[in-house]
């Protein structure tokens, strides 16, 4: 069994630094989410030098909730003579890490978690458990979401997970490299009926 | 030495009925369940549906739930589908499983009934995927674990993969998997805004092929570690012998022209089925029906197979396109080809396509003993994935 190591930890980016990672250009094509999960993203590559991770995973607790919503609002004016092809194409919960993906031409295994407040813990046990078994030597594992003015004002419709607007990226890499943060030992996930589902990610400090 | 990770159980619910036999008969028959909208309150009346021909207050009488909640239609056909395979599995008594399903609208239905009003109060939130999962595994009461892939349409298909990590790695002994989608507003109104939806009944690979049409329901699979499916003497159903992921990294909704995605999800699952591509005896391909996905994956099938291709055709004539349920019911398809020994076919294809394959075709279902078959499922955003089913030998 291989052993699982986080070499970097990206999280809150501030705004001055976005240009560095994404060209003003390029950003005015992106929405909010799209922007920050991609600054984070990338940014986690830099400090851990790996630019094509074997595997892009994301988790995320509702989604792209901007253009979610917008579609909604849109119906409720419109009826059913609305069109939105741009805000439906974004809409679906692995529009980050499919934008991230196509951002960084990465080939590599991709997939999206939407499993409430463990989503990440979810992305993360999938990538632990193929690190360990020698599937894939690295992974980046996020974690994304935003919260609309609308659901902050509507939780009993969308639910009361209540996401915050966040950001998060590790890279996670079966080779320790100089600087590791912490060594992955575990991910547990519990389930119980009537309970919010917890998760345990445990981890050793280096 | 990885162990084989073997299918026990199998439960199903598409427009072509509730249950394996009902799936069964139709394919056999080449009788599409596609048809006029009937339950979808839409007044998009010309786009033919792969609609799951049961209300909500049926669904709930079957079901036997008298509550007050509200459920999601997604939620409803998950339960009708995870009672098949739990039962069939012999495992309704269990506490101890893992849950694993795909879904991308979760809730919606139910949402845009209500919004912009707040759900009553005293009512328990259904929106989110998340929650949906959960729903469908307590009406049960066997999980301590759940968790929801959401990779468009391939979230099933990568549910599945997830279930095969898990009982490979050694954590789980037994992962039920798949996916639950229903139609709803949200999501009709979204793909007639791609304006990717045929007027008439979709013509996967053919010439004139004008779009998909929207389907809806629900498959998992019961999958186990072979030796404890044989310490339970539990009836096994077939292996899931490989599988693959990857990413097309192209465009959100577009595929690239050779089909990379695919291509590279099939390599994939070869490899990790360790066997040669000749063997593979059929291929369910995902087959939209979109001038896009039908020439690029016949791109990439003709990448992985060259000249040797074997018999493939789409069963989203049959259902429509199920979105995040259809790498698991097509997947339940595949492995009933193999035990009752036939191919699906399509019966309406009638214009061949010099930059498609061509599929399995004419009046009557042809029999064919099967030893491999592959099953794809590619999403938007570029995730593809693909699996490989085999006989239990």
């Amino acid at each position: 069994m291989n052993r699982v190591f986080v070499t970097a930890v990206v999280k809150n980016v501030p705004l001055e630094e976005y240009g560095r990672y994404l060209p003003p250009m390029k950003a005015r094509r992106f929405g909010k989410l799209q922007k920050r999960a991609l600054v984070t993203a990338l940014k986690a590559m830099e400090i851990s030098g790996i630019a094509q991770p074997d595997a892009i995973l994301n988790g995320t607790a509702m989604g792209c909730m901007e253009n979610s919503v917008q579609i909604l609002e849109s119906m409720l004016k419109e009826g059913e003579a609305v069109s939105m092809p741009t805000c439906f194409m974004q809409s679906t919960h692995n529009t980050v890490a499919s934008l991230i993906a196509i951002y960084t031409q990465n080939h590599g295994y991709n997939t999206t978690y939407a499993h409430r407040g463990i989503s990440f813990a979810c992305a993360l046990h999938d990538a632990f458990m193929q690190m360990r078994m020698g599937r894939i030597r690295t992974a980046l594992v996020c974690e994304n979401d935003e919260i609309t003015r609308y659901q902050e004002n509507n939780l009993q419709l969308f639910g009361k997970i209540a996401p915050e607007d966040k950001s998060e990226a590790w890279m996670l890499s079966v080779d320790p490299g100089e600087h590791p943060l912490y060594e992955l030992l575990d991910v547990r996930i519990i389930h119980q009926k009537g309970a919010e589902d917890r998760a345990v990610i445990l981890k050793n400090l280096l | 030495m990885r162990p084989r990770v073997v299918i026990t159980g199998m439960g199903v619910v598409s427009a072509l009925g509730v249950g394996q036999a009902a799936q069964v008969k139709s394919l056999m028959q080449g009788a599409s369940g596609i048809g006029e909208v009937r339950y979808l309150p839409t007044q998009h009346r010309e786009f033919p549906v792969g609609e799951v021909s049961l209300s909500h207050d049926e669904m709930l009488e079957m079901l036997q739930i008298h509550d007050d909640q509200r459920y999601s239609r997604t939620s409803l056909l998950g339960m009708i589908a995870l009672r098949e395979a739990l039962a069939q599995a012999r495992l309704l008594d269990r506490e101890d499983l893992a849950f694993i399903s795909g879904t991308t609208v979760g809730g919606m239905d139910v949402t845009e009934q209500h919004f912009p009003e707040p759900l009553p109060s005293g009512m328990r939130d259904v929106h989110d995927c998340g929650a949906n999962t959960n729903g469908i595994a307590d009406y049960f009461g066997c999980f301590d674990y759940t968790s929801t892939v959401s990779t468009a349409c391939s979230s099933a298909m990568n549910a599945l993969i997830t279930a095969k990590w898990l009982i490979e790695s050694g954590e789980r002994d037994i992962v039920v998997a798949g996916g639950s989608e229903a139609l709803s507003l949200f999501h009709l109104n979204g793909f007639k805004s791609l304006m990717i939806l045929d007027q008439e009944r979709c013509r996967p690979f053919d010439k004139m092929r004008a779009g998909l049409n929207l389907g809806e329901g629900a498959a998992y699979l019961v999958l186990e570690r072979e030796e404890t499916a044989l310490a339970r003497q539990a009836d096994i159903l077939g292996v899931l012998s490989g599988v693959g992921n990857a990413c097309d990294a192209y465009h959100q909704t577009a595929s690239s022209e050779n089909g990379e995605g695919g291509y590279r999800a099939m390599m994939k699952a070869l490899e990790d089925a360790g066997i040669d591509r000749s063997r593979i005896d059929y291929v369910n391909a995902h087959g939209t029906a979109t001038p896009n996905n039908d020439m690029t994956e016949s791109a990439a099938l003709r990448r992985v197979f060259g000249e040797k291709l074997p018999s493939v055709s789409s069963t989203k004539s049959y259902t429509g396109h199920t979105t995040s349920a259809s790498g698991s019911i097509e997947a339940v398809f595949c492995l009933l080809a193999l035990q009752n020994g036939f191919l699906p076919f399509q019966w309406e294809f009638q214009n061949p396509d010099a930059s498609c394959i061509i599929p399995v075709s004419g009046f009557q279902c042809p029999r064919a003993e099967l030893h491999h078959v592959m099953c794809n499922s590619f999403g938007f955003g570029g995730n593809d994935s693909s699996i490989i089913l085999s006989r239990y030998e």
